[in-house]
């Protein structure tokens, strides 16, 4: 055993300073469009055919970006006359009701405990969120922490359309929760139904079975971004919000 | 009759194979054969199948790969489809069945019957299609509270109907089969671990030794194979990657495979040298992913860790090389879309080589801790014999003694012409899983850096594509075993019939055969050194 | 006459006429008249031992002659009265659940029988309690014996009955044999039969002969105690017996082997040596072990509480081996303690066993089952029962402050007090037996953890349990009464334990009450010499003297005070202990639950991993809690698994899978089945010979009668 202890001591210190500090470490986030302003409708056109799952609309002279239908397929980049700006950066999560985040903070204090459920998830997200708990991220420093029972938990984290067989099990899991309880939907599956839904097999995302708190963009969401999910729960940081408008990612919501 | 033809059994060529049908089913069955895919087919009817389906298995030594069933206006039609070595034919039995009859034979008492056992309760779920003989049909996709007699897959279902659930409340009894003094069925799931895939596992039990487990499936099933129909292939291609997120490369790869065999395109040579590097990248971060699970699940701290970082820098060269952590959208229908420069390919080589020094490293470390090694030997063992008569494949299979991989059998991309080893362990164990999990993750490093120093010049998609009406059937060698991806696309170019076989469906059937007779602590371990996903099972 | 005189010849009368007025009466009064006369004789027996408990003066009655053996006497000591009292203390509660619980006889069997047995059987043990003689006592024996088989046999006409009879018949009278033959060895010495004489002979007893009696009359006693290895008997007889005739076999008739033992081997024939105190205590501490391991890894209620009583049977024998040790090697208190302990033991085991007894025949009648495994859920239908049930539960598993918490630990105390013996070969086999007895307590939590979660909470595995319904009141009254008796015994044993210590102290010669009770609430300026005043001080300080003003007695710490350098061995107080619980939790109550008591509480299911139903065939069974403990001591326990799977398809579609598991007991395994089968392959020799015909025969009285003429010509 001891050769692992020193084995874990010569690694060192790996973890990410977010949220305290910035990470701009390559290949932390893919990235993701946001509005943008763009010089012709020709331009404006051609996006809004291309994308497949209608997360870019018209805005004014530009394109305005639903972040919850974004599937990060590229096709808005590729091969098109005039791209969006491609914004670095992982702070996606927003608030779905941007009155309610207030109280929160007050209920929960610092630390979290969380209950993941699988929605019908392609393995991405799920990927992705058990990567919170690698030497990287390492969410227990934040005093975020996984619980096996959803009775021990404060906060549901959901990734996936929710398939028709997972909805008994995920409103039951809700159930279980003790109140207050919060749901974090990460994903674009979760927070639209994605590629999946909605279908005769799936929902369009956790809001068609229970009630949604914070939802995390992306396809998936890198760790960093679900992080910053949890963080919102508690208050630690602030929101950016689903809809990326023309002028560039403004702060305001619809 | 087989006995008879054994010496002269010849199938080393798709001519060969040819005679060698003709002769045994003289008058019986008409064989053709398509040059262009490699393939052999086989015209039979419902009384011969049977027999061919266990002369090519049990005599010949194919291995089964997929059922696809399709529904055309005035009958149905059911291809089996086989596979064996590098040299052999790809084999498809195709039956034609009356629209009206709507009942086929069943082959699951064959010696090799397992491996058709969930194709054709899958479809007689979905098509509701009977398969004669076999004796457990009924809920197996669609759970209970699905209506009977609705089947998703038929052509008379709309797929963006949203789904009404039964307005009574469904009866559901646990099939427990054993019967103990004190035996009862311990339920995990389909919401249970840390972060674990939903899947339901009834262990049979008296107390501490399980004596059976019965796994339940498709909890996340999404009706892929049904919403993309009538989609283009573009549009197709999004389902076909992200069914299975951490496969998606695998997956797009042969669903793009299939569209160019149908199109008749190839793709350019730098384009097929890429996807080969694409590949084992992915293959490279899926099997890291899987070491992390089973130091995790034998609580070896550390280890866990030190597997967890190597994947989260995988992830993240990933990323840099492609834009995306998983890979999405770096697959095309004629080529790849990323196109690394020199100091990306020096990038990858240097990181990949840095990657297998470390992950060498920490197999020389677990081969020491005897107290992980105690946890996964002879701990959910799987036999050479059980792994072929399920047909398993990949990993799993390759730690049972059975060293079958498509990029051997049926070469894609560059690996027809890179060399590079299959490794094999016998035990069957957890170890041996693991081992093999860390040799391929070497190899796949190997491949990398080979490909990437003979890469060639040139473009990386060919832009001649132009859809039209056919099917093919394309195989990869996905992270987890072999993929096997039908598509037909109808006249207008859109998709008609997508059909995907994932290697966690094959090997998910054989899970509970590793499951059966063991302590109840070590359940977590024999799931990690699976490590199979229900995303890309339940599809 | 005395007082007490008068009210045993009125218990007897009684007897007698619960032994006739059955004949008397119609069927359907049998039970009321059985609970009546039953527990009004059982009232009177009560109050007679009480009353010679509390004076400390002896019962003595002359009989007739018989003939040359001599004069037939009654004699209660204060020992006798201790089990008198004990006996009185089962039967009561019992007799009232007879009332209720024969009505289920009433169809298809005749109850006279019964009721006229019932009363026979009581009479013969106050009866064998009460001998003064050798033959008086035998006699009494015997009818008990009789008795006793015939009532555990009265659903004769089940094959396992019989069986189970036959078993239980005859160890016992193999048992008999054997005490019989030592009270012949004990009279032979002194040559007179009555105990006094006995008692005052021993000493001119030579030490073989001491050997030859402890010997046969300790193995003799033990079948009725139901010790390793003759306790083959007690399993099989339980789960045939009428439930409460279970009741007063595990509470009270074990008891009477205990008494045996006590009363040859430390009263009349008192052993000398430390050896045959090892014997018991060695053989005591085996007996708890396995009776525990066989009862964890029971299914059938009635049949685990068997193996219990072997278990507490088993401490009791070893805290009486210990004082065995102890008196044998000169320390007079010590032993006291011991016997007090064991003493204390066995009335809290009589009192929480026909506690449970009569719980699991109350569970039957509403519900139809013993089998745990086809159990759970039932304190929903039967709220009191179940209420009354675990209250036995805690006190079985010796967790404080129920009573057997006190004995068990009292027991393991003195065990510990080996310190004070000067053999070190002595001292290591305490060590190990006081291991094996701590090993004993830790399972017994474990069995009935799983006795109450699996047969009183969770989901109900069968419709039976599931519509369980709450019991006669007759019934709850007998479980309300043995349920407050095992908190009683349990919370004041300062108040218990110097009844035992007058029971005890004609044995060992010394009195243990100052020695284990100091006089906390008594002690002031006028007894200094018994308590020091520091010492005093410091236990005031920690509330040792909480309820002086208005308690009697000497106080609510039971303390044994060593020498000097160790003024405290060993220190406890349930009572305190109780107290403060019940702080706590109205604390908790008041803290937690008082400021919510307004809100509405949201009730949801238990968590099932988000299946559609939790299922009862979906939750633990008794069998399957109770495994890994099979699994650990399968070395011990060797259960034999045989399975079979039946095919539907090929080889891959099982469509069951059938395990069966046969295990023999340990000591059937390694003592009994060896000598049994080796009997039967030498009739199965002496068959071969039986040819069936003449000429054969012939020739085998024409052999004998040349080897005896040989062997005779060689001899003369």
């Amino acid at each position: 055993m001891a050769n692992w202890v020193l084995k874990g001591l010569r690694t060192g210190i790996r973890t990410t300073s977010y949220p305290a500090g910035p990470d701009d470490a390559p290949g932390i986030s893919p990235g993701r469009p946001i509005g943008t302003s763009l010089s012709s409708t020709t331009a404006v056109d051609q996006l809004v055919r291309n994308c497949p799952t209608q997360a870019i609309a018209p805005d004014g002279s530009g394109i305005a970006i639903d972040q919850r239908r974004c599937i990060h397929c590229f096709r808005c980049q590729r091969g098109v006359d005039e791209p969006p700006i491609w914004q670095q950066g992982f702070e996606w999560a927003a608030y779905v009701d941007d009155q309610a985040p207030r109280k929160l903070a007050a209920i929960f204090g610092r630390s979290l405990h969380i209950r993941f459920v699988d929605a019908g998830a392609c393995g991405a997200c799920m990927s992705e969120a058990r990567q919170i708990n690698n030497p990287y991220y390492n969410m227990h420093r934040l005093g975020f922490f996984i619980t096996p029972t959803p009775r021990n938990a404060d906060v549901l984290l959901v990734a996936g359309p929710v398939s028709d067989a997972m909805r008994l099990p995920l409103s039951k899991t809700y159930e279980a929760l003790p109140t207050p309880k919060r749901v974090v939907a990460i994903g674009a599956c979760a927070a639209s139904g994605g590629v999946f839904g909605p279908s005769f097999a799936a929902s369009a995302g956790i809001a068609d079975v229970i009630p949604v708190d914070v939802v995390v963009p992306g396809c998936p969401p890198p760790p960093l971004a679900i992080l910053h999910g949890l963080l919102l729960v508690v208050e630690r940081k602030p929101p950016s919000n689903v809809f990326s408008r023309a002028s560039g990612g403004s702060k305001e919501s619809p | 009759m087989a006995v008879l033809y054994r010496i002269h059994d010849d199938t080393s060529d798709l001519a060969s194979f040819l005679e060698l049908c003709r002769v045994h089913w003289r008058g019986v069955v008409v064989a053709s054969a398509d040059e262009a895919d490699n393939t052999c087919r086989i015209d039979c009817g419902t009384e011969r199948l049977r027999d061919i389906c266990q002369w090519l298995t049990d005599d010949l030594g194919f291995a089964f790969a997929t059922l696809v069933a399709e529904q055309a206006p005035k009958n149905w039609l059911l291809i089996y489809a086989f596979y064996k070595d590098a040299k052999s034919p790809l084999v498809r039995v195709e039956l034609k069945l009356d629209a009206a009859l709507s009942v086929a034979p069943s082959v699951v008492d064959l010696l090799h019957g397992p491996s058709f056992d969930w194709h054709e309760r899958e479809v007689e779920d979905l098509f509701g299609l009977h398969f004669e003989g076999h004796p457990r049909l009924g809920e197996f996709v669609l759970h209970e509270d699905w209506l009977e007699g609705i089947n998703p897959m038929r052509r008379d279902f709309d797929a963006n109907k949203r789904f009404e659930p039964r307005t009574t409340e469904p009866k559901w009894e646990p099939p427990t089969i054993v019967t103990a003094p004190g035996a009862f069925a311990m339920p995990i799931g389909p919401v249970f671990s840390d972060f674990a895939e939903s899947a339901h596992f009834l262990l049979e039990t008296v107390g501490e030794d399980v004596v059976r487990t019965i796994p339940r499936f498709f909890y996340k099933y999404r009706g892929v194979e049904k919403i993309a129909e009538g989609q283009p292939p573009d549009r197709a291609l999004l389902l076909a990657e992200r069914f299975s997120g951490t496969a998606a490369f695998a997956h797009g790869l042969a669903f793009c495979q299939a569209i160019e065999a149908i199109c008749g395109i190839k793709p350019p040579p730098r384009a097929l040298a890429l996807r080969a590097v694409l590949a084992e990248l992915e293959r490279l971060r899926s099997h890291a992913a899987a070491i992390t699970g089973i130091c995790n699940s034998t609580a070896l701290a550390v280890a866990t860790s030190q597997a967890a970082l190597i994947e989260e820098r995988l992830l993240r060269l990933t990323c840099e090389i492609t834009g995306h952590r998983y890979l999405f959208g770096a697959v095309v229908p004629g080529g790849v879309i990323c196109n690394p420069s020199q100091t990306d390919c020096r990038h990858l080589t240097a990181a990949v080589g840095e990657i297998t020094h470390e992950l060498r490293r920490l197999l020389q470390m677990l081969r020491y801790s005897s107290s992980f090694l105690d946890r996964l030997e002879e701990v959910g063992v799987v036999t050479e014999d059980q792994a072929l008569s399920y047909g398993l494949v990949g990993p799993i299979a390759r730690a049972s003694g059975v060293a079958r991989d498509i990029r051997k059998v049926l070469p894609y991309a560059v690996y027809g012409s890179t060399d590079f080893s299959v490794p094999v362990e016998r035990e069957g164990d957890g170890y041996a899983r693991l081992r093999v999990l860390f040799a391929e993750a070497a190899q796949s490093a190997g491949i990398i850096n080979k490909v990437l120093s003979s890469l060639p010049d040139g473009a990386i998609c060919s832009d001649e594509l132009q859809l039209r009406a056919g099917a093919a059937l394309s195989a990869v060698e996905a992270p987890l075993g072999a993929a096997f991806h039908w598509v037909r696309l109808d006249n207008g170019g859109n998709v008609s019939r997508y059909r995907v076989t994932p290697p966690s469906f094959t090997n998910w059937h054989g899970f509970h055969l590793a499951a059966e007779n063991f302590a109840f602590q070590d359940f977590p371990i024999i799931l990690a050194s699976f490590g199979l996903s229900n995303a890309e099972c339940d599809r | 006459m005395s007082v007490a005189a008068q009210l045993i010849l009125i218990f007897f009368l009684l007897c007698a006429a619960g032994a006739v007025l059955p004949f008397a009466s119609p069927q359907r009064w049998q039970p009321i008249v059985l609970a009546v006369i039953a527990s009004l004789a059982a009232l009177i027996l009560l109050i007679a031992s009480a009353a010679l408990l509390a004076s400390g003066a002896r019962f003595h009655a002359t009989l007739w002659r018989v003939l040359a053996l001599g004069t037939l006497t009654l004699d209660a000591d204060p020992l006798s009265a201790f089990f008198i009292f004990v006996t009185g203390l089962v039967f009561l509660p019992v007799s009232i659940f007879s009332g209720a619980y024969l009505t289920k006889y009433l169809a298809h069997h005749d109850l006279r029988y019964f009721s006229a047995l019932y009363h026979v059987l009581i009479a013969s043990i106050v009866l064998v309690l009460i001998a003064g003689d050798v033959i008086s006592f035998l006699v009494a024996w015997e009818v008990m014996s009789i008795a006793s088989y015939l009532l555990v046999n009265y659903e004769f006409e089940r094959t396992e009955s019989s069986r189970a009879g036959y078993v239980m018949l005859a160890m016992s009278e193999g048992g008999t044999i054997a005490v019989a033959i030592a009270f012949i060895m004990i009279a032979g010495a002194s040559g007179a039969l009555d105990f006094a004489a006995l008692r005052a002979n021993a000493p001119a007893v030579a030490e073989s002969l001491r050997w030859a009696i402890f010997l046969l009359s300790f193995f003799g006693f033990a079948v009725k105690a139901g010790l390793v290895p003759l306790n083959s008997w007690l399993p099989l007889a339980h789960p045939v017996a009428p439930t409460n005739i279970s009741a007063l076999l595990s509470a009270v008739i074990v008891n009477l082997g205990v008494y045996g033992i006590v009363r040859v081997n430390l009263d009349l024939a008192p052993t000398t040596a430390a050896a045959p105190g090892l014997i018991v205590l060695v053989i005591g501490s085996i007996s708890a072990l396995i009776g525990i391991l066989y009862a964890t890894t029971q299914g059938e209620m009635k049949r685990l509480l068997a193996h219990s009583t072997i278990e507490n049977m088993g401490i009791i024998a070893a805290g009486i081996g210990a004082a065995m040790v102890f008196i044998a090697t000169d320390h007079q208190v010590a032993g006291a303690i011991a016997l007090i302990a064991a003493l204390y033991h066995l009335a809290n085991h009589s009192v929480y066993k026909a506690l449970l007894f009569l719980g699991v025949g109350a569970v039957e009648a509403g519900t139809g089952t013993r089998e745990l495994d086809r159990l759970g859920g039932i304190i929903r239908g039967m709220p009191w029962t179940s209420a009354f049930f675990l209250v036995g539960v805690l006190s079985i598993a010796a967790l404080p402050p129920f009573n057997g918490f006190v004995s068990e630990w009292l027991t393991l105390q003195t065990i510990l007090r080996s310190a004070i013996l000067s053999s070190t070969s002595i001292k290591i086999v305490f060590a190990i037996c006081g291991a094996l007895l701590a090993l004993t307590a830790g399972l017994a939590v474990t069995c009935f953890v799983k006795v109450f979660a699996a047969g009183f909470l969770g989901m109900s595995r069968s419709s039976a349990a599931a519509e369980a319904r709450e019991a006669h009141v007759g019934i709850r009254t007998s479980l309300g009464l043995l349920a407050a008796l095992c908190v009683v015994l349990g919370v004041l044993p300062t108040y218990v334990i110097p009844a035992i210590d007058r029971a005890v102290m004609p044995l060992a010669h010394e009195s243990a009450a100052s020695a284990l009770i100091p006089p906390f609430f008594t002690a002031n300026a006028q007894q200094p010499q018994k308590l020091p005043p520091a010492f005093l001080a410091e236990f005031h300080d920690i509330g040792a003297q909480v309820g002086r003003k208005f308690l009697p007695g000497r106080g609510l710490v039971v303390l044994h005070r060593g020498e000097e350098r160790n003024p405290v061995v060993f220190a406890m107080s349930t009572s305190y202990m109780f107290v403060v619980l019940a702080a706590i939790l109205g604390l908790i109550f008041v803290a937690f639950r008082m400021p919510t008591l307004s809100r509405t509480l949201a009730r949801r299911s238990a968590w099932d991993g988000g299946l559609r139903h939790l299922l009862p065939g979906l939750t633990y069974t008794a069998t399957g809690f109770s495994n890994p403990v099979r699994v650990i001591f399968a070395a011990l326990v060797t259960p034999a698994a045989s399975e079979e799977s039946t095919k539907a398809v090929a080889v891959h579609f099982r469509t069951a899978i059938k395990r069966e598991y046969s295990e023999v007991h340990i000591i059937d395994r390694f003592l009994l089945q060896p000598p049994i089968s080796a009997l039967r392959d030498l009739a199965q020799f002496a068959r071969r010979m039986h040819v069936g015909h003449v000429n054969a025969y012939a020739a085998y009285v024409l052999l004998a009668m040349l080897i005896v003429l040989v062997v005779g010509v060689g001899l003369f």
